[in-house]
């Protein structure tokens, strides 16, 4: 972490105008604060480990963990086999974002309003993180900040108006050194920012002490590999694909072998099992019965 | 009293895993843990306790 202090400092402010983006190098221990202006300004973000961008962050790890909507309290996480926590949202005033919607992009604005240009966010992102020589194939899925958002009766997602105000803020304390990219939606004949592009404040502070001690800490495991327990550590720099004739399978935990487990039940269990068996399995007793367990099982140690 | 004997087919991972749930002490075997699960899991659906698992519980 950055020197421990009991006031934060304010370290750097931008303005980000519509239509930008831009990438920040946030440390280990800094916040990134991303506020609005006018209000109702969606803003997308994404971020890369500073030193190895092929860590980078997963919105389907935080939407897994914490639903679609993240809020204060929740980690930005970076995607499996690295699978640690990127980024704690240690600050949300408007309660209004999402990790559902992938990025607008051309194409969509191409394919459904006919612009042979118009401001997206992959583009955005992808000029934004150019600075640091990643190319547009390095867009990740974004946080969409400031972004209202839910899933109707039918499974279909939707976006609605938003009514996030001038000053509120999210805040990011960063938990590794980050490229961490945000930028101005560029969706301004949707409903995701009232249909209007504005500008946002961009502004960097050192955590203080208290701050940087109220974010929950996870204990390493050893599936949160990294290039050093890759079979394979070397970033391919070509772009067509071809078949390694020295590879050879090294699938873990294969082959999966099943074996009989038998399990005496009293007439009266037999009874209670035979009441609670799903009815999908039919006459297959033993599927039905691990089913029970492992449902048991998530209860009894994961539920809430 | 009569018994009736239920085959449960698991894998390797499955035996792991109830193994591992052995050891931490909730039964004194996988048998036992079974028919502990079977009861437990009774009264959490008497009781309406049986959520869909989502995966959110994972954290």
């Amino acid at each position: 972490m950055s020197a421990l202090t009991g006031t934060r400092e304010l370290l750097d402010s931008w303005v980000l105008e519509p239509g930008t983006g831009k990438a920040i190098e946030l440390l280990r221990g800094q916040i990134l604060r991303i506020e609005q202006i006018e209000g109702s300004q969606c803003v997308d973000f994404n971020c890369f480990n500073l030193h190895d961008y092929k860590e980078y962050m997963h919105t389907g790890r935080t939407r897994t963990l914490y639903g679609i909507n993240p809020t204060k309290g929740h980690f930005m996480w970076s995607a499996p086999p690295r699978e640690r926590p990127m980024a704690y949202i240690l600050e949300d005033t408007a309660g209004c974002n999402d990790v559902m919607f992938p990025r607008c992009s051309a194409y969509l604005y191409e394919s459904v309003y006919g612009f042979h240009t118009h401001t997206n966010c992959h583009d955005i992102q992808s000029e934004a993180q150019r600075e640091y020589g990643l190319t547009p194939d390095d867009v990740h899925d974004s946080f969409n900040l400031f972004m209202k958002t839910g899933v109707d009766a039918n499974g279909r997602m939707w976006i609605d108006r938003q009514s996030s105000a001038p000053g509120d803020y999210v805040e990011f304390l960063a938990v590794m050194d980050l490229l961490a990219v945000p930028n101005v939606c560029g969706a301004d004949i949707m409903k995701t920012s009232n249909f209007a592009i504005r500008p946002v404040r961009l502004s960097i502070y050192s955590a203080t002490d208290d701050e940087i001690a109220s974010v929950p800490s996870f204990a390493p495991l050893p599936s949160q590999r990294t290039p050093a327990d890759f079979r394979q550590p070397k970033i391919k720099a070509d772009r067509a694909l071809r078949k390694d004739p020295a590879y050879k399978a090294e699938f873990a935990n294969t082959p999966i072998r099943y074996e009989d487990f038998a399990v005496p039940l009293s007439a009266e269990d037999y009874a209670l099992f035979k009441s609670l068996a799903d009815p999908r399995y039919g006459d297959d007793e033993g599927a039905a019965l691990r089913d029970i367990v492992f449902t048991w099982w998530h209860e009894r140690f994961l539920g809430k | 009293m009569q018994e009736h004997e239920v085959v449960l087919k698991l894998n390797q991972q499955q035996r792991e895993l109830l193994e591992r749930t052995v050891e931490k002490g909730v039964a004194t075997d996988k048998t036992e843990l079974v028919r502990l699960a079977l009861r437990e899991y009774a009264e959490m659906h008497a009781a309406g306790r049986i959520t869909q698992g989502y995966a959110g519980a994972l954290k």
